[in-house]
């Protein structure tokens, strides 16, 4: 267990290079095979996981340019723990379900490639590595959606990827004064977050830190106004991509809010609090009413996530644990039914090359097992109790209403307007007669795609029940950063505000 | 009565100056070889500058005597020496790109490898002393011998480079000696120490006439530094260059130029005058931004190229505007890590040159050439994607942890704004290094010329070995950067800056 996050990082990385020579036919048994022994050791990471130990644990450390304060720093606690776990097993997932023929070994070796990234942006604590990733992060997925994706592909993949970059080039200016900060006030350099952790940054510092790494998570999100990248990039992206996009990619902007902003800048996370709930509320309703005019499936579900997405960002600034502990399990049911979403999207535009929800209708009775478990995933999107999706969404909203009743009252109508928009959807393919020749003879869900959607349509029941083994794992670290914030903040509004944001009403 | 002249041997200190009489016994000794014997084969005549150029590094490190020399207008500190050890492992590294597949004229004759040694010699004659004078005629040797070097690739663009070179560097010499001329007049010393110390005492008044002497010199090192707005001659003369000695020219003569630069401008930066900062910091600015700009809108690839070489030497005039010992550490690593990427794309373009123009009628290397390479030549496809990467500062390849380190400088000295601006740069100089990987990456390739043959007929061995090092280097950057880091602070320290 000394190094199992070096091998958990790096291992898809040394695959990918491998497959290189491997031959075209046996390359996707490889991908399956290299992500399932990913996903295990994910899962025997759990399994060494002290759920009683809140702080980091596995922790490697070797400095690496310590002139310059930098360090090969791994660490997992409670709230990335799940995320490289639904990184690597969304991963094994897409691969189980891809049906992209062509040129299949360079897409194979580009998302283990991009597997890498992932768990490195989860898994790192040094915070110019935590950048190294998150920018690597995008050529993989850049060739993904260039290269396979629909007609306007390279228009799309070129927007993702000078969006994000451009966005995120601030942050590194934030982390260099960070360094600088803690340069200043301890006379060595460092770059490892746990340090940094313990720096009381000034209070108007705060501010502009938390600006400089505001725009890197609010694009990857992505926030309202700075969405519009993702439905090009959902809408061209072939199924893999989509899949790994909605799933993963989006978590790394919500996680870098849990990660950064809210434990180094407290202050400002609070200063900030009701621009950014209100940015969130606009994403959750705004995204909700696109979401309702489009025909496109795709294009929902790519704007449900933007609505999704919104509860998560509102929940993390909701500054107590049942707020953020509800976001980062949110997190991890959108990243589930999302990634099925999309799956099952791709399932029918494989079948018939078109998206539109027009070319649909009356598909329950030809496909019964894809429109039920179609039908499961919606009900799992929307929120519905017993579903994964309730668990983290009631939490967050239930968080945030200790802040602003009033505010969680229009979040919360998107959920209202979620089951509006994802029952349209339904409506139209599945129910009713079936309209269009051609889709009186498709064929219902074959074993392949069956092996993919099961465990997916198993962990949204399982969770949906019975959260409550991921639930206090992530628990316990939040819970350790809520102290951690409420002890650095340099304001005493600050302080209270944490303070009443977890007691009243509740059992904390 | 004149004073007889008596020197004392040991005060002149001759050690210092062999670094450089080892390269220019080398040149003599090649044009004599060449004389002596017939159909010398420039595999010979690269790896014997090559072993001169390996003696004039040895001579360089082992230089262990006091820091002046010769009448004292040498000056072996430590920036010199980092410089010139990066000058010689450059020099080192470019020249065997003449071993290519097909037999250019120029590689065929003892005078080009004779002219290399000599201006490098020049680069080294620049970069070891703070005498004007001396500077000035390192300057000139190596420009007249690289004006040369550029004519002798007897290509249809060749001479209206080296003609256009010729004649900016000719306006550049002059505004050097007039600035030269101005900072005599003002202080009754060329050497840039004594220069510094009146204008300090005199708290750098008349003003008019500093900051007159400081516009000439930017000017005249614009010119080799290639800055705005003296840096028009660039793409032209790099794409009427060949792909080696273009490469070349974006990293060798601009380290030596900078080198000048520290020495002068250093002292100005620091003397608190707010117009003599806020020139550097306008033209610093600006190099960096328009030069940007300019190469979203090139439809070669080497211009390209040549255009993000300005804008890089636009980060390094920042390392100077700030100053700082880090500011100047951040300078060669950065320079150091961007030579071997550099290196790295400019030997592909050369790998890749057909005889003919086959994808359009001007340029050697269009965007249009590289569609669907990947298809075609994928490791070639993949190495010029890592060296696009790492030029456009993408972590973790090489380039980066320059930019890394430089714009941190920028931080620890105050000049957020500044740092602001050079990541900003970066974001927008992503575009154009992205169109060549888009290209590469996304496009189809051209049904006709989709033929890998196409691509290689210059490739050889060397060259191949030549890319293999610099990709290997440019992808693994960063295991270098902590030992570079400790000896160029060292160095750097050493000599005060």
């Amino acid at each position: 267990m000394e190094h199992i996050l070096s091998l958990l990082v790096f291992f898809p990385a040394m695959a990918g290079l491998l497959g290189f020579l491997v031959t075209k036919e046996s390359i996707r048994a490889y991908g399956i095979s290299v992500s399932a022994i990913e996903f295990f050791l994910s899962i025997v990471l759990w399994i060494g996981f002290d759920s009683s130990n809140a702080g980091y644990q596995f922790v490697e450390y070797y400095p690496f340019v310590p002139s310059f304060g930098m360090s090969y720093y791994l660490g997992v606690d409670g709230i990335s723990l799940f995320l490289i776990i639904l990184s690597t097993f969304i991963t094994m997932i897409a691969f189980i379900a891809l049906s992209i023929k062509n040129e299949i070994k360079n897409l194979i070796i580009s998302v283990l490639f991009l597997e890498m990234t992932m768990v490195g942006v989860f898994v790192i604590l040094d915070v110019i590595w935590f950048y190294a990733f998150w920018e690597l992060s995008l050529v993989p997925m850049l060739y993904i959606i260039g290269a396979w994706g629909s007609v306007n592909r390279v228009y799309a993949a070129i927007k993702f990827f000078l969006y994000t970059f451009a966005g995120s080039v601030l942050m590194l200016v934030g982390i260099l004064y960070m360094g600088f900060l803690y340069h200043e006030a301890t006379g060595i350099w460092s770059f490892a977050l746990p340090d940094w952790y313990l720096l009381q940054v000034p209070f108007e510092t705060q501010l502009w830190l938390f600006g400089a790494f505001f725009l890197a998570f609010a694009i990857k999100v992505p926030m309202f106004p700075f969405h519009t990248w993702l439905p090009y990039a959902h809408g061209q992206a072939p199924t893999i991509g989509s899949i790994i996009l909605a799933a993963v990619l989006l978590k790394m902007g919500s996680y870098g809010f849990v990660r950064f902003s809210l434990p180094l800048f407290p202050d400002a996370s609070a200063y900030f609090l009701i621009p950014v709930a209100t940015i969130c509320i606009i994403m959750v309703i705004y995204a909700a009413m696109i979401a309702y005019a489009q025909e496109d499936m795709k294009q929902v579900i790519a704007y449900s996530s933007i609505s999704h997405m919104g509860i998560v960002i509102l929940g993390t600034f909701a500054m107590n644990a049942e707020g953020i502990t509800g976001s980062i399990f949110l997190m991890l049911s959108h990243g589930i039914v999302s990634g099925a979403l999309f799956m099952l999207v791709g399932v029918i535009y494989d079948r018939r090359h078109t998206k539109m929800m027009r070319d649909f209708g009356g598909l329950a009775s030809v496909m019964p097992n894809f429109a039920t478990i179609y039908g499961i995933m919606l009900m799992a999107s929307v929120g519905l109790p017993l579903t994964i999706g309730f668990v983290g969404e009631f939490l967050s909203l239930a968080g945030f209403y200790r802040i602003n009743w009033l505010m969680t009252l229009f979040a919360g109508t998107g959920i209202i307007l979620g089951a509006v928009y994802m029952m349209v959807l339904y409506r139209k393919s599945f129910f009713g007669p079936v309209v269009h020749e051609e889709n009186k003879t498709l064929n219902d869900l074959n074993s392949k795609e069956l092996t993919a959607l099961i465990p997916l349509v198993a962990l949204v029941a399982i969770l949906g029940v019975y959260p409550k083994p991921v639930l206090s794992v992530i628990d316990m670290s939040v819970q350790k950063m809520l102290v951690l914030m409420e002890q650095k903040a340099v304001e005493q509004t600050t302080k209270d505000l944490i303070i009443k944001a977890n007691t009243i009403g509740g059992t904390h | 009565m004149l004073e007889p002249i008596s020197i004392d041997m040991a005060s002149l200190n001759l050690p210092a100056l062999l670094p450089m009489a080892i390269l220019t016994i080398g040149a003599l000794a090649v044009i004599c070889i060449d004389l002596a014997v017939k159909g010398l084969n420039r595999s010979f005549l690269t790896m014997f500058t090559i072993l001169f150029i390996i003696l004039d590094c040895g001579a360089v490190l082992g230089y262990n005597g006091p820091a002046r020399g010769f009448f004292d207008v040498m000056l072996v500190d430590g920036i010199s020496i980092i410089a010139q050890v990066i000058i010689l492992v450059a020099s080192a590294f470019f020249l065997p790109l003449s071993l290519s597949h097909r037999h250019f004229k120029e590689f065929r004759m003892a005078e080009f490898y004779a002219l290399f040694m000599f201006m490098i010699v020049g680069f080294q004659f620049m970069v070891v002393s703070d005498n004007l004078i001396l500077i000035f005629i390192g300057l000139e040797t190596s420009s007249l011998a690289l004006y040369t070097l550029i004519a002798m690739h007897n290509r249809a663009k060749a001479f209206e480079a080296a003609i256009k070179y010729f004649t900016m560097g000719a306006l550049a010499a002059s505004f050097y000696g007039i600035s030269a001329l101005i900072f005599y007049a003002l202080t009754g010393s060329v050497e840039i120490n004594q220069i510094e110390k009146i204008l300090m005492q005199r708290e750098f008044e008349p003003l008019i006439g500093v900051l007159a002497a400081t516009v000439f010199m930017l000017g005249a090192l614009g010119f080799k530094l290639s800055l705005v707005p003296s840096h028009t001659w660039t793409p032209d003369v790099y794409e009427g260059s060949s792909a080696p000695l273009a490469g070349y020219m974006s990293v060798v003569p601009k380290i030596a130029g900078f080198v000048v630069a520290i020495r002068l401008f250093e002292m100005l930066v620091s003397s608190g005058v707010v117009w003599l900062e806020n020139i550097l910091y306008i033209t610093v600015v600006l190099t960096m931004t328009l030069a940007n700009l300019t190469a979203l809108v090139q439809d070669d690839v080497k211009r390209m190229l040549a255009f993000s070489s300005i804008s890089h030497a636009g980060f390094m005039m920042a390392a100077i505007l700030i100053g700082t010992t880090q500011a100047n550490t951040a300078l060669f690593l950065y320079w150091i890590l961007f030579m071997f990427t550099n290196l790295g794309a400019f030997t592909m373009l050369w790998i890749v040159r057909h005889p003919k123009n086959l994808w359009d009628e001007r340029y050697q290397h269009p965007y249009a050439k590289f569609s669907g390479l990947v298809k075609i030549m994928p490791t070639t496809a993949t190495i010029m994607g890592i060296f696009m990467f790492a030029l456009a500062g993408m972590p973790p390849f090489s380039v980066f942890w320059g930019k890394l380190y430089l714009i941190s400088a920028a931080i620890n000295s105050e000049y957020i704004s500044l740092a602001i601006i050079i990541v900003l740069n970066s974001a927008i100089a992503i575009y154009y290094y992205m169109k060549l990987v888009i290209y590469m990456f996304l496009k189809d390739p051209d049904p006709v010329r989709a033929d890998a043959a196409l691509y290689a007929t210059n490739a050889s061995t060397p060259l191949k070995v030549i890319v293999g090092v610099a990709a290997i280097i440019t992808m693994f950057a960063i295991v270098f950067v902590e030992p570079l880091l400790i000896i160029i602070t060292k160095y750097v320290t050493a000599s005060g800056f």
